[in-house]
């Protein structure tokens, strides 16, 4: 795809949901650096962003530069189910990331005081001695969408590009922990990878409660969409932890431990909590009384197909088109409106590649002339939804709202 | 399109794929270089500018700041200086906190001059 012409799709999608505020802004314009840089705008306040091609990478919406923080542009979900990737949003915590890996010598160890037989394992071994499994799971940041919360909350300012849908190929957990023997003391497992606090303090460690990490679907993946995982994603070896938040998805993962107490770092406590309510949510601008550790994903769906501010020919069908997924117990209906919420009628399911994985939905609308407010809502298997309004929490974690797509016909 | 083709897996997740790697080629090894920082912190005539500088940005780039929302209070700044020094260790003297958060919050947070 020639430069321009991708820099102008990068900008179409970067400004979709704001164009009318940025229009009167004057904002969303291109620029360029001696990096071939662009400039674009999400559609939030203060939401001017670069647009940067990192290593393995296209250009992509810079949340941070060191370390880096990459967010997917939005039309990158309507170019199909799996983001590939090259487009596969990036997130770090701290700045000592490994630049250079040699996969063939990367070792994970397998330990701590609840494993009887503590072992180390190559890249090699995990690839050679276990049986592989492949998966279509969804990874998305806790804090994708944070950029729209009102009243705003500090943290990440990203949209809602900080998610993909990717086939995963390595090992069950379980079969690598087994190996480790553990001890019926075995109450927690933490993952630690490659990436290291520059001073030492605050190293990105997250675990999981042990019947978690045995279920049989958490795995370690040393393939994603066919190819090695980008070094960025995780490179060489990923966690992959289906239907949770990224959070628990620890790149470059290099060390194990299964321990027989509650791990308290502070990447487990006190970040990364939601409040411990049914909602995970409080009053607007109130703090929780209880926290807990965040888990898996709420029910989202999103029209991919057609931005807001949109101009549609009137009298002439479109076919919407969109994505929706949950925290694994599937997608089982989309719902879509084009009156603003009034009235419902039941979208159409694409195929299903697994209840990890994106679902796509379509259905036909054939606009009056005027203005319609497009939205689409779907429900899980469980019969759980999306909330019509937002729901708020300080930390500014799992929006999960019916978006609304405004679009006029002419 | 990639989804038209893909092998569809119905309500559960996990295909095998078979035993073992043989067919996989060894993984290799990857280096990359990164982009120099997109964004710079804010020039300022108060003296936390430089500490800013000199602190801050030897470990993560402007954009922390810069992108936080305009209503940040000046809690959140302390908080977040405190916890650069108390979790993560920055080497951040206790006098020099006062002047990042005064710098930080009149640049970036809610005493921004309008």
């Amino acid at each position: 795809m020639n430069n321009d012409l991708q820099t102008n799709r990068l900008r179409r999608r970067l400004i979709a949901g704001g164009a009318s505020a940025l229009a009167s802004a004057g904002l969303g314009m291109l620029s360029r650096s001696a990096f071939a840089q662009t400039t674009g705008e999400l559609p939030f306040a203060n939401g001017k962003r670069n647009l940067v091609a990192y290593p393995e990478k296209r250009p992509l919406i810079v949340l941070t530069s060191r370390p880096p923080q990459l967010e997917t542009p939005f039309e990158v979900f309507n170019d199909g189910l799996i983001t590939p990737n090259d487009a596969f949003f990036v997130r770090y915590h701290n700045a000592g990331i490994p630049t250079s890996i040699d996969g063939d010598k990367h070792v994970i160890k397998i330990g701590g005081n609840a494993a009887g037989k503590p072992y180390e394992l190559t890249l090699a071994q995990l690839r050679t001695e276990f049986k592989s499994v492949e998966m279509v799971a969804v990874n998305q940041c806790s804090g994708n969408s944070r950029g729209f919360f009102s009243p705003r909350v500090t943290g990440g300012q990203l949209a809602n590009g900080a998610m993909g849908n990717a086939r995963w190929v390595g090992v069950p957990l379980k079969d690598v922990l087994a190996r480790a023997e553990l001890k019926n003391t075995a109450r927690e497992v933490t993952f630690n990878g490659l990436d290291i606090a520059l001073f030492g303090g605050g190293d990105f460690v997250k675990s999981i409660q042990v019947n978690h990490a045995m279920d049989g679907e958490a795995m370690l993946a040393y393939q994603m969409n066919g190819a090695e995982i980008p070094l960025l994603n995780g490179y060489p070896v990923k966690l992959i932890v289906p239907g949770y938040y990224g959070t628990y998805w620890v790149k470059h993962l290099s060390e194990i431990e299964v321990v027989d107490s509650s791990f308290e770092g502070f990447w487990m406590k006190p970040a990364y909590r939601v409040p411990d309510n049914d909602c995970a949510c409080v009053e607007p601008g109130t703090t929780p009384a209880a926290t807990r550790p965040i888990g898996r994903f709420n029910v989202r769906s999103f029209i991919t197909s057609m931005q807001d501010g949109a101009q549609l020919r009137a009298g002439q069908q479109a076919v919407v088109r969109g994505i929706a997924f949950d925290g694994g117990q599937g997608v089982r209906e989309v719902a879509y409106s084009t009156d603003a919420g009034q009235s419902w009628r039941g979208a159409k399911l694409g195929a299903d590649m697994g209840r990890y994985s994106f679902r796509e939905f379509t259905f036909g609308f054939t606009p009056d002339k005027g203005a319609h407010d497009l939205r689409v809502r779907a429900w899980n298997r469980s019969g759980q939804s999306q909330p019509m309004e937002a729901l708020w929490q300080p930390a500014g974690y799992m929006r999960n709202v019916v978006e609304s797509v405004k679009v006029t016909a002419v | 399109m990639n989804h038209k083709a893909v092998f569809t897996a119905g309500a559960l997740a996990l295909v095998l794929t078979g035993f073992g790697a043989s067919t996989h080629a060894l993984a290799g090894s990857k280096s990359i270089d990164l982009p120099p920082d997109g964004v710079q912190l804010k020039p300022s005539t108060l003296p936390g500018y430089a500490k800013a500088q000199a602190i801050c940005a030897a470990c993560h780039s402007a954009e922390y700041m810069q992108y936080q929302p305009a209503t940040a209070p000046r809690p959140y700044w302390d908080a977040m200086a405190k916890r650069m020094q108390v979790v993560f260790k920055a080497p951040i003297a206790d006098e020099d906190i006062p002047l990042i958060v005064e710098y930080l919050t009149k640049t970036y947070g809610n005493e921004q001059p309008k």
